[in-house]
């Protein structure tokens, strides 16, 4: 009917006009209809209530007559209550209500208009037809019907479904679900699921309806609430505490909240799930829970919930935590027997599930639609499954389910049952050899093998080989397979075992058999022995060596070695040797022979060995040094045309007491070199080698050969004696190092000497010290030392060297004998000499005695007179370039001068206090800087002349005189340019006259310029009293210590008493003069010659 | 099939002791009435021994299991109430006086039905224990418990007692009683798996007393004069 849009229409006008006359007017009696409210549930009938101003209605009915539009004529109706159920029309609708009494008398009457949008749309109350729980999986299953047929076409419809806690009606949640009316009754389903078991507490659900109908203009309401229907409880209810949920298996990392209830008169302590305690919170009066969030997999039996509870009980569960299966990985299915097809597989990660809750394997076949449920012990870790094989099929599409309570997963693989051969391990093998190259195998294999051909690996070893030989043969059921090894050398031990394949289709080798052993058959020798003679020096008897033949070539064990001799085609006699003996004696009785060795074992003899006893004389045979080579020794020669049939090189070594084995090597005609080696060779030992040459008619020593194989330090020192000792000579002696210490051909011999004395630094010469002398002429025995020092102890230390390096030393001690000649020489000559100066000098004394009394003891003395004196300026004058003597500032304590003439020298006491005596001296006495120049102090002389008046002040304190010369601590650093005025002083002869404190000797000190430098360079007349301030500020008391020059005393004339330089001069002097002289000095110097 | 590779793989102590025990009652289990002092004297002599190799095995095994079940029931101060479930193990727990007040025949005939309760249940835990190693332990203790079983009724024959109504593993309906009443809830399998250990221990540790008791009432040194006298 909705359907048609005139209708519609036709509806909506009719509401408007109810709408608009709905507002009656009140006739104000109080049975008056009034307050009409309208509603519809299904859009087709309107159910229409409507109050009254008085109360009481007894027996009063009302009459409503409708009229949905004006052409339609009213309808009426009649009711006892206040209410009546009215066709929904399309706009407004008339309604008229006429209340009558009992008699049927209308009372009032009220005319309503009632329009469409004062309709409320409520739909019918939703009744649940089904509530149902799954415990398991904590779901409810809720069922109702949508009552569709009530409208006549499609509406969409919403529900609300609101669960509660039965206990304490709390929602627990309100869901909106959607659906579609279709006309018909239909039953919605719907289903939620719990995060906390069912079990924990009841839960309640109701639900409503909202029908959203877009052309409806009235309002549109929710239903009412559906009757509560309460979750019903587990068939089994526990009569006990419980706690839920019961043996769950859940997935690591999920969040598990678990339940404990308790009856009355209980209460819960504590709960814990495994070893751990958690917060409770309460579900209801008999029931709490926790809450454990992701879950950690658990251990084997599963992990234990439990609660305990007051005042005496306790309840658990177990919760089993693990893994869903994973993919089975490397799934790999073959056949070994081609009766079983045996598939496995690696299961992955492990799920930490056990026993029932492992997981559970099925392998399934698609092309036969087969499957097998493999049993796997997931304790054991093995997984695999066997499958028939069918006739006629080979190909196989095989799918491996796994699953669990927790998931399930597959792996799948297609394969030809031909390509997958893996055979069994081959059983029964044995080994049987029959003749010494051969070998018979024979090995089971079980299995239906008939359609495949076999190829099986046969492993043949021994000590010092390994081969694999394949051979193919047929398959057969259950059957022995043959085989035949051939080319085995005799005697030889080998190791077989076997394992076999599918030939045309490979997939994998079968396991190795067990290994068989055996030993093959002895042959003949496959040749005779290396062989050699040597003669007697005689000449009566025949040595034949021969060596032992190598395993490969003995073929079996060799017994004996049979040696004969044959002189021209006759055998002369045939010797059996046994073995081990590898020589014998041949009586040769004066003939040559052909000597013919061969070796037997007991399958046969070996071809023969045959070399000649006939030795050609060589001439002159030369002996050659070989070179060590490697580890060997390497030998060389000339080619000789003459040898036809090659050359033999032998040796002797020689271990011990015991005699020498005898060694050798053979080379063909065209070899001139050869590396012998030997395990036996030893370094540091000398071999002797032989060579010889094999011509036509007998052997010729060509050649001796000494060599080492490593040449090594001689092993012991030259024992070396002094044969003669001198003042400057020694003569050294020595001997030879026997060969055995050589150790190595003797390159000559070293011999170090120094000075030095038994028990001082006995262990190495100090290098700077020792002399070395390299003695490489080896005929040589002796060495004489000279220009060594007489009467010196020298060590000497001989030592011999080879290639190989020097060998240990040998130490002497020798002391050289005194130069007494040189010693008596060393004396005469300066006594001579001092005695003819003496002569000399007296005579010239003599001769002047006149001239010296004149000059140097004139009866006054009068220093301006005073020859001397003017002789010393004369001589200076003209020589500018002399260096004066310096004025120490060494001044006399006091010094009284009576002067009998106008010119008189006062002299008071002065005193002359250093600073430098106060500072300290470095202890070493080095000064640095003094050290670039020479200063030559001097003291002045005391003047102990007559005193004709008392003295003014006081006397001299000494007499004695003191020679200080601060530069007596250091050698002397003359310039060679100065040299000569040094010399010039030394002459000057100047004697020290005045005695002076140390530690009042220090004086400044300067060089004269260069006008003064003729007033230094010589001595000054003492007559010059007008310079002559001694007490003066100037004067050298200064005690300016910072002068460089300082220097202590003052140079006094031997012969003059008299003073020398006036201490003005030094006062002038501006800088200091680098040349010096003393008494001092000389004696400093001659220690040091 | 477990009991086999328990026995194959057991310690060689454990199948010392129960092939002694074994190859010494075979004979006198027949001979039932046969009340030969000596038979009786050696057989409370091997029980006895049997008895504590047992108690130091249970030691070691309770302890793995207990593991193996996790906390609270390894924990050294669980001790749960026991359960109604758990009275189907025959409880060792008689009072002290009470027990002592029996005769020997009574003693015996408890611990033939105690450990052939026992040892039925231990067999069905056995099966579904998740531990290769833990199944083979169990499995030879259930092997040496076997021996015990046969050790006690070989006991009893040679003293010329009856063998107690035939309860032990053999009998199908109590095998069923027990799977009927066997717990749903895994947890209570474990809480019945501790207290057959602690009905175990309890049951060891009275029977050495008993068979101690009982070896001092029949000792072994007067039987071997007495078979002198005879002229062995």
């Amino acid at each position: 009917m909705w359907d048609n849009p005139s209708l519609r229409c036709l509806l909506a006008i009719a509401f408007l006009h109810l709408l608009s006359l709905i507002y009656s007017q009140e006739t104000g009696f109080p049975e008056a209809p009034g307050n009409l409210k309208c509603i519809t549930h299904d859009l087709n009938r309107t159910i229409c209530s409507w109050g009254a101003t008085s109360s009481a209605n007894l027996g009063l009915t009302y009459k409503i007559c409708y009229t949905n539009s004006e052409p339609f004529s009213p309808v009426c109706i009649e009711t006892e209550g206040k209410r009546a159920d009215i066709p929904v029309a399309m706009g407004s609708t008339n309604i008229q209500i006429t209340t009558l009494n009992a008699s049927g008398t209308p009372l009032a009457t009220e005319t309503f208009v009632l329009p469409e949008e004062n309709v409320s749309l409520i739909p019918l109350t939703p009744q649940i037809l089904n509530l149902s729980a799954d415990f398991s999986i904590y779901t409810l299953y809720l069922k109702w019907n949508d009552r569709g047929s009530v409208f006549q076409h499609e509406l969409d419809a919403s529900w609300q479904i609101q669960i509660l806690r039965k206990e304490t009606m709390e929602t627990v949640t309100l869901i909106n679900y959607d659906s579609k009316l279709t006309g018909k009754d239909s039953i919605l389903s719907w289903n939620w699921t719990s995060d906390i078991p069912l079990e924990c507490t009841s839960y309640c659900v109701k639900i409503r309806c909202y029908i959203n109908e877009p052309y409806f203009t009235g309002r549109k309401e929710w239903s009412e609430w559906s009757p509560i229907r309460t979750v019903p409880e587990k068939d089994t209810k526990p009569n006990s505490a419980m706690v839920f949920p019961q043996d769950k298996v859940v997935l690591v990392g999920s969040n598990v909240t678990f339940c404990c209830l308790y009856n009355e008169g209980e209460s819960i302590k504590y709960m814990k799930y495994g070893s751990k305690s958690y917060p409770l919170f309460r579900l209801s009066k008999w029931s709490s829970a926790i809450k454990v969030q992701n879950v950690s997999a658990s251990i084997s039996s599963g992990t234990n919930v439990w609660c305990s509870l007051v005042p005496d009980g306790l309840e658990g569960t177990v919760l089993f935590v693990g893994y869903a299966p994973d993919t089975p990985q490397n799934l790999n299915c073959e056949t070994r027997t081609f009766i079983t097809i045996t598939c496995s597989w690696n299961p992955g990660r492990p799920t930490a599930l056990y026993t029932q809750r492992q997981t559970k394997y099925i392998l399934f076949e698609r092309i036969s639609r087969e499957n097998v449920t493999c049993k796997v012990d997931e304790l054991n870790k093995k997984h695999h499954c066997d499958f028939p094989v069918h006739a006629n099929q080979n190909i196989y599409n095989f799918t491996l389910g796994a699953s669990n309570p927790l998931g399930q997963a597959e792996s799948s693989l297609l394969i030809d049952v031909n390509q997958r051969v893996h055979l069994e391990t081959p059983d029964k093998f044995t080994v049987s050899a029959n003749s010494s190259t051969n070998a018979h195998l024979s090995w089971y294999i079980p299995g239906n093998l008939i359609q495949i051909r076999l190829l099986c690996q046969i492993e043949i070893s021994n000590s010092n080989s390994e081969r694999q030989l394949n051979v193919s043969m047929a398959g057969a059921e259950n059957s022995n397979y043959r085989a035949r090894v051939d080319a085995l050398h005799p005697y030889a031990t080998y190791t077989f075992r076997v394992r076999c394949s599918a030939s045309e289709h490979f997939w994998r080798w079968s396991k190795w058999s067990e290994e068989k052993k055996i030993t093959t058959l002895e042959a003949p020798p496959a040749r005779g022995p290396d062989i050699w003679r040597e003669r007697s020096p005689v000449g009566e008897t025949l040595t034949v060596f021969w060596k032992p033949l190598l395993p490969s070539e003995a073929n079996g064990l060799i017994l004996s070695h049979e040696v004969s001799c044959y002189p021209q085609e006759i055998m002369l006699k045939a010797h059996e040797v046994p073995v081990p003996l590898n020589s014998t004696e041949i009586k040769l009785g004066g003939n040559d022979c052909l000597i013919i060795v061969v070796a037997k074992n007991r399958a046969g003899s070996s071809p023969p060995s045959r070399i000649t006893s006939v030795d050609l004389p060589s001439g002159n045979v030369k002996t050659e040094l070989a070179i060590a080579k490697g580890n060997g020794i390497y030998i060389s020669w000339h080619s000789d045309p003459n040898v036809t049939c090659g050359y033999t090189l032998k040796w002797c070594i020689s271990s011990g007491s015991e005699p020498c084995t005898v060694d050798w090597e053979m080379f063909p005609s065209n070899a001139t070199d050869a590396v012998i080696k030997s395990a036996l060779f030893q370094p540091g030992v000398r071999y002797n080698f032989s060579l010889y040459g094999c011509k036509h008619n007998g052997y010729q020593l060509l050649q001796n050969i000494m060599g080492y194989m490593k040449e090594l330090p001689p092993k012991v020192a030259p024992n070396f004696t002094v044969e003669e000792t001198s003042s400057d000579s020694i003569l050294v002696k020595w001997e030879d190092i026997p060969v055995e210490d050589c150790q190595g051909f003797l390159k000559g011999y070293i011999l170090y000497f120094a000075k030095g004395e038994k028990g001082s630094s006995k262990t190495s010469f100090r290098e700077e010290d020792k002399t070395e002398k390299n003695i490489t002429d080896l005929t040589k025995k002796s060495l004489r030392i000279l220009d060594l020092q007489g009467k010196t102890s020298y060590r000497l230390d001989l030592r011999a060297y080879t290639v190989g390096g020097i060998g240990p030393s040998k130490d002497l001690y020798v002391v050289t004998k005194e130069n007494s000649v040189g010693l008596i020489i060393a004396i005469l000559i300066p006594v001579a000499v001092a005695i003819v100066l003496g002569v000399v000098t007296s005579i010239l004394c003599y001769q002047k005695r006149e001239w010296i009394k004149e000059t140097f003891y004139p009866d006054i003395p009068n220093p301006e007179n005073s020859k001397a004196l003017q002789f010393q300026k004369n001589i200076c004058e003209g020589n500018t370039a002399l260096k004066t003597l310096e004025m120490n500032p060494c001044t006399p304590n006091s010094v009284e001068v009576v002067e009998t003439r106008s010119t008189v020298l006062k002299i008071e006491d002065t005193e002359i206090i250093s600073p430098v005596a106060d500072s300290e001296l470095p202890e070493d006495g080095s000064d640095p800087e003094t050290g670039s120049h020479v200063v030559v102090s001097y003291c002045p002389p005391i003047i102990e002349e007559e005193i004709s008046s008392p003295p003014i002040d006081e006397p001299v304190g000494s007499s004695q005189v003191i020679y200080i010369d601060i530069q007596s601590m250091y050698q002397p650093q003359v310039n060679p340019e100065e040299e000569p005025e040094i010399n010039f002083v030394t002459t000057a002869g100047y004697k020290p006259q005045m005695q002076l404190p140390i530690n009042a000797m220090k004086m400044e000190s300067h060089s004269p310029t260069e006008e003064d430098l003729d007033k230094t360079a010589g001595y000054r007349p003492q007559a010059n009293t007008n310079v002559w301030k001694l007490d003066s500020p100037d004067s050298p008391v200064s005690i300016q210590s910072n002068n460089e020059n300082g220097s202590f005393g003052s140079p006094c004339s031997i012969n003059s008493r008299q003073f020398l330089i006036p201490p003005k001069d030094y006062e002038d002097s501006p800088s200091p003069n680098n040349t010096g002289w003393s008494f001092t000095h000389f004696f400093q110097n001659k220690p040091n010659d | 099939m477990l009991y086999v590779s328990g026995e194959i793989s057991g310690d060689s102590w454990g199948i010392f002791a129960f092939l002694c025990a074994a190859l010494w009652n075979l004979p006198t289990i027949p001979a039932l009435n046969s009340t030969d002092e000596v038979g009786a004297g050696q057989s409370i002599q091997k029980t006895y021994d049997l008895t504590r190799y047992l108690e130091h095995q249970l030691r070691t095994l309770a302890g793995t299991y207990l593991n193996y079940l996790g906390p609270p029931f390894n924990e050294p101060d669980f001790n749960p109430p026991r359960m109604t479930r758990a009275e189907m193990v025959p409880s060792a727990t008689v009072d002290f006086e009470l027990w002592r007040s029996l005769n020997d025949n009574a003693r015996l005939a408890a611990n033939y039905r105690a450990y052939t309760h026992l040892l039925c249940y231990l067999r069905s835990m056995d099966g579904q224990v998740a531990k290769a190693e833990l199944r083979k332990n169990l499995g030879h203790f259930c092997t040496s418990l076997q021996g015990l079983v046969v050790s006690i009724a070989s006991v009893m024959s040679s003293l010329g007692y009856p063998l107690p109504s035939p309860l032990g593993s053999a009998n199908p309906t109590w095998a069923q009683g027990l799977g009927a009443t066997s717990p749903h809830n895994d947890f209570l399998k474990k809480m019945d798996d501790f207290w057959l250990l602690k009905e175990l221990q309890t049951w060891l540790w009275r029977s050495t007393k008993d068979f101690n008791r009982l070896k001092k009432k029949v000792p072994p040194t007067a039987l071997m004069l007495r078979l002198e006298a005879r002229g062995f």
